[in-house]
């Protein structure tokens, strides 16, 4: 940690968390069984996250195929990302019924914001917060953009570099919060990246778009099925490496060359809905 | 059913309590093993994630290969979210355990434990970290006649060598290091993994030009189609006890209800061990209290032994929570293998050359099959990875921030940190010529590191568990002595990039929270607690100098039901 108003801060921001997952908690309570409406601000800022680790990249057209293009936009990763934080995890508090689900979504929102603040205060940004920015990561009639403006926190509002430069911060956030501090949040400090980069990334690149409900709960997984590609999301030509099609028939000291795996580029049915800085 | 009250009951049926039920009942005791997660492929759970199902499971008669095959879907992205440890009832999330930092833990629920996820790597530990580092009151020599037997039952062999494992073993000769022939490893070197998959069908070998089908009865043994991680239930159409993989829940579980002494509980968490003080001195195990995921309803069961096998985290957080005698190593001293992961990337032309072929294919072959060791550092080992988890291992995540913040200079490795946006997808559209090497580093037990548990929060199950883990310099010095060897033997095979992802501390291997000589005596008995034993990788005195530690935890555990029948029956 940098200074002693940073320090000051992050106490705050810890605080505000904790009312934030107590009050979430207390939400989880009432709508056990129900799903509940995302946040706007939540889910801006998990658009920006995902055009951050996963953006549209037209230039790798050119160099490395047409299948290369699409982000994660393009196939609403950001919407399972949020289903998946929120559902991921619980307590099973006794007084909460077994359904308690712990959301999670929110306050990693409000972390990263904290982190897109500490990183505009050290001046380590490399370009100025626009509130342009989180307008065009909705499509247009989603939300107008005063409503976008009003709802979009600080991260959102960053190039995408700055986004990724904000979500280190976080990593370092984790170590330097110690004792006096509950112990849930130092896990969540240290979780944000975990989840936002990681998990976006092993999901973008494993074949849950397949899935007839992706957005449902870890649930229900035995009732989906793989469907034909429909969103979006053309993806590189990886080998089917998670089909039954056995692929290597090499025994020893030998390579083989039966891959016997199918394709599975994706073509891409309609264009990228977002673009963003 | 359940009865009442058992010769022995075992809490947990991961990698160890199995071991530990099967020689039991093997020696006429009864036995009830009690595992909070599901059992898949049997007939007493169709729908093992969707109804309770139901209540217990003691005959081979109830193990279904068709099952297995329909529930073990081989996707990636779906079967890590099944197996992980969290309840049967998939509408619910995991169960909550903190582990600082961005790193994780990474343990399944369901019968065969943690192995569902495992790529069977079935080395024996180092003998120098059994006998020269000072922290087993055991010899080597002890654990042999169970390494053995382990090793039968599991039918470990030689991993099959394919385009991956040829590369990395060029490498490491290259790089000047000797081919190791020997399962008691003394000095550096190179071998193929023993790994406890069945050896392909003869058939498949390259030479052979086979065209035929995958499934069984086509073929026998692995098919070589990776997967392990997502449960590897190949080959498809085979019987329950013919899938190649030896999991614990195909090797040992069939074993136990085999002697027809066994009876398996799954969807029964144990929240407490019951204890007596009938002579007013120290404490005897009496039994276990455990909820059942699907009811909440609590039950007992009796038992002249409590065995816990409850893996590194929930046997310590099982013992804290039913408020047994505090011993200052209860929880601590864990190990994980402070691990890190270091990539190549080849150019297709190169490849050409070595390989006669312009890809890797990562994706054939078995997960995870040579390896380097080295006593006193640790080991590595290739990894072949489906897309999405190669992606969260080697790119998603890094103590050191993104790629783009650091200058690796003069370093080993051409980029080090997560990557991001067109960085991570110029490098994934070359994951058929990409290879990466897992560090996993002998990182040694510090009385800080462990499981305590959480005074401010509890789940259905109680207080939940903390884990704390910050490495030694000496763990740190470690780990980059591996990840510099790695980076060369990755040069010295052709690769063109290699980039080291400085992984935060993420647990695959953990172990020795309950250590022999700390808190269980040389026959896993606790000092503080007679009748109760622990046989799982907690009882282990340190992280077996880095090797893989199942062939180890599981050699214990089997030794620990000896001394068990020598003790008490
Ligand atoms: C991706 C991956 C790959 C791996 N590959 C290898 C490998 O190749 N070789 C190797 O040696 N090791 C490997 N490991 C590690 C190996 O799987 C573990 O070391 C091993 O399974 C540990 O055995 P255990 O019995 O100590 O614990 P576990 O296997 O974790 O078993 C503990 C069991 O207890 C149950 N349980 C927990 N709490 C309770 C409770 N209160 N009541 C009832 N039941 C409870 C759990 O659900 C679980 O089934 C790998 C691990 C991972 C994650």
């Amino acid at each position: 940690m940098g200074t002693r108003g940073t320090l000051g801060r992050l106490v705050r921001w810890i605080d505000g968390l904790w009312r934030a997952v107590t009050s979430l908690l207390e939400v989880a309570l009432e709508t056990i069984g129900f799903g509940s409406d995302v946040d706007l601000h939540t889910r801006v800022t998990f658009r920006a996250v995902t055009d951050a680790v996963l953006p549209e990249t037209p230039a790798l057209g050119t160099e490395l195929g047409d299948e290369h293009v699409p982000g994660g936009l393009a196939i609403a990763l950001d919407e399972f990302v949020i289903t998946y934080v929120d559902d991921g995890f619980q307590l099973g508090l006794p007084h909460i019924g077994p359904h308690g689900n712990i959301r999670l979504a929110d306050p990693i929102a409000h972390a990263l914001d904290f982190a897109a603040l500490t990183l505009c205060d050290r001046s380590e940004n490399e370009s100025e917060p626009s509130p342009d920015r989180p307008v065009s990561l909705l499509d247009p009639g989603e939300a107008s953009p005063e409503a976008v403006r009003d709802a979009a926190g600080a991260f959102s509002k960053l190039s995408r570099k700055d986004r990724l430069r904000a979500i280190s911060i976080l990593d370092e956030f984790e170590l330097s919060v110690t004792p006096g501090v509950d112990d849930l949040f130092e896990f969540d400090a240290g979780l944000v990246g975990q989840l936002v980069v990681g998990f976006t990334e092993m999901i973008y690149y494993s074949e849950w778009q397949g899935y007839d409900e992706f957005t449902q709960p870890r649930a229900s997984a035995s009732t989906r099925t793989i469907r034909p590609p429909s969103r979006a999301g053309a993806r590189p030509d990886f080998p089917a490496s998670r089909t039954d099609t056995p692929r290597s028939a090499g025994t020893s000291g030998r390579t083989t060359d039966r891959s016997g795996a199918a394709k599975r580029g994706r073509p891409s049915t309609r264009t990228p809905r977002h673009r963003s800085a | 059913m359940v009865a009442e009250s058992y010769d022995a009951v075992v809490v947990g049926a991961g990698g160890d309590g199995p071991v530990a039920a099967w020689k039991l009942g093997e020696a006429g005791l009864s036995v009830l093993l009690l595992e909070a997660g599901p059992f898949y492929g049997n007939e007493q759970w169709p729908k093992p994630n969707e109804e309770s199902g139901g209540e217990a499971s003691s005959s081979t008669a109830d193990l279904s290969g068709d099952l297995l095959d329909e529930q073990f879907t081989t996707r990636e992205f779906e079967m890590i979210n099944k197996l992980l440890f969290g309840p049967a009832d998939h509408e619910r999330g995991f169960w909550f355990r903190k582990f600082p930092g961005d790193g994780a833990i990474l343990q399944c629920a369901g019968v065969g434990g943690t192995t569902l996820h495992y790529t069977g790597c079935h080395p024996r530990a180092y003998p120098a970290s059994i006998d020269e580092q000072g922290h087993w009151p055991i010899d080597y020599a002890d654990l042999l006649p169970y390494y053995r037997e382990v090793e039968k039952l599991c039918e470990v062999t030689p991993a099959p060598v394919t385009a991956k494992e040829e590369l990395f073993f060029r490498g490491a000769a290259r790089a000047g290091w000797e081919f190791v022939d020997d399962h008691n490893v003394t000095e550096p070197g190179y071998r193929p993994q023993p790994n406890a998959i069945r050896p392909p069908d003869a058939k498949l070998h390259v030479d052979g030009g086979y065209d035929g089908g995958f499934t069984y009865p086509d073929v026998r043994g692995d098919t070589l189609a990776l997967g392990n991680i997502a449960g590897n239930p190949h080959p498809r159409g085979a019987p329950y006890e013919e899938k190649a993989k030896r999991a614990s829940n195909v090797s040992f579980v069939p074993a136990a209800l085999r002697t027809g002494n066994v009876t398996i509980r799954p969807n029964a968490f144990a929240t407490d061990v019951r204890t007596e003080t009938p002579l007013g001195d120290s404490p005897a195990a009496t039994g276990v209290a455990f909820r059942d995921t699907w009811t909440g309803r609590t039950e007992s069961v009796e038992a002249e032994v409590v065995i816990l096998a409850a893996g590194a985290i929930e046997t310590p957080r099982l013992w804290l929570n039913a408020d047994l005698p505090r011993n200052e190593w209860v929880g601590r001293g864990l190990t994980i293998h402070f691990g890190d992961n270091v990539m190549g990337l080849w150019d297709g032309t190169d490849l050409e050359g070595i390989l006669g072929k312009r890809t890797i294919d990562q994706h054939q072959g078995q997960d995870i099959a040579a390896r380097f060791d080295y006593p006193g550092l640790g080991m590595l080992q290739t990894v072949g990875t489906g897309p999405g988890i190669g992606a969260i291992l080697g790119f998603g995540a890094s103590a050191s921030g993104f790629a783009f913040q650091n200058d690796p200079d003069d370093a080993p490795w051409d980029t080090m940190g997560r990557l991001a946006g067109a960085e991570l997808k110029r490098l994934l559209s070359d994951y058929r010529r990409m290879l990466q090497i897992l560090v996993v580093s002998d990182d040694r037990p510090h009385q800080r590191n462990g499981v305590t548990v959480s005074e401010a929060l509890s789940d259905e199950h109680g207080p939940i568990p903390l884990v704390n883990y910050e490495p030694s310099r000496g763990d740190r010095q470690r780990r980059d002595e591996l990840a510099e060897i790695a980076a060369e033997i990755l040069r010295e095979a052709g690769a063109a990039h290699v980039h080291r992802s400085d992984s935060p501390p993420t647990a695959l291997h953990v172990h020795s929270t309950m250590r022999m000589g700390k808190v269980v005596d040389e026959a896993c008995e606790a000092y503080d607690v007679d009748r109760l034993f622990v046989a799982d990788h907690s009882a282990l005195s340190n992280g077996v100098g880095g090797a893989n530690p199942t062939n180890t935890g599981q050699a214990l555990a089997a030794r620990t039901a000896d001394r068990i029948l020598e003790r008490y029956f």
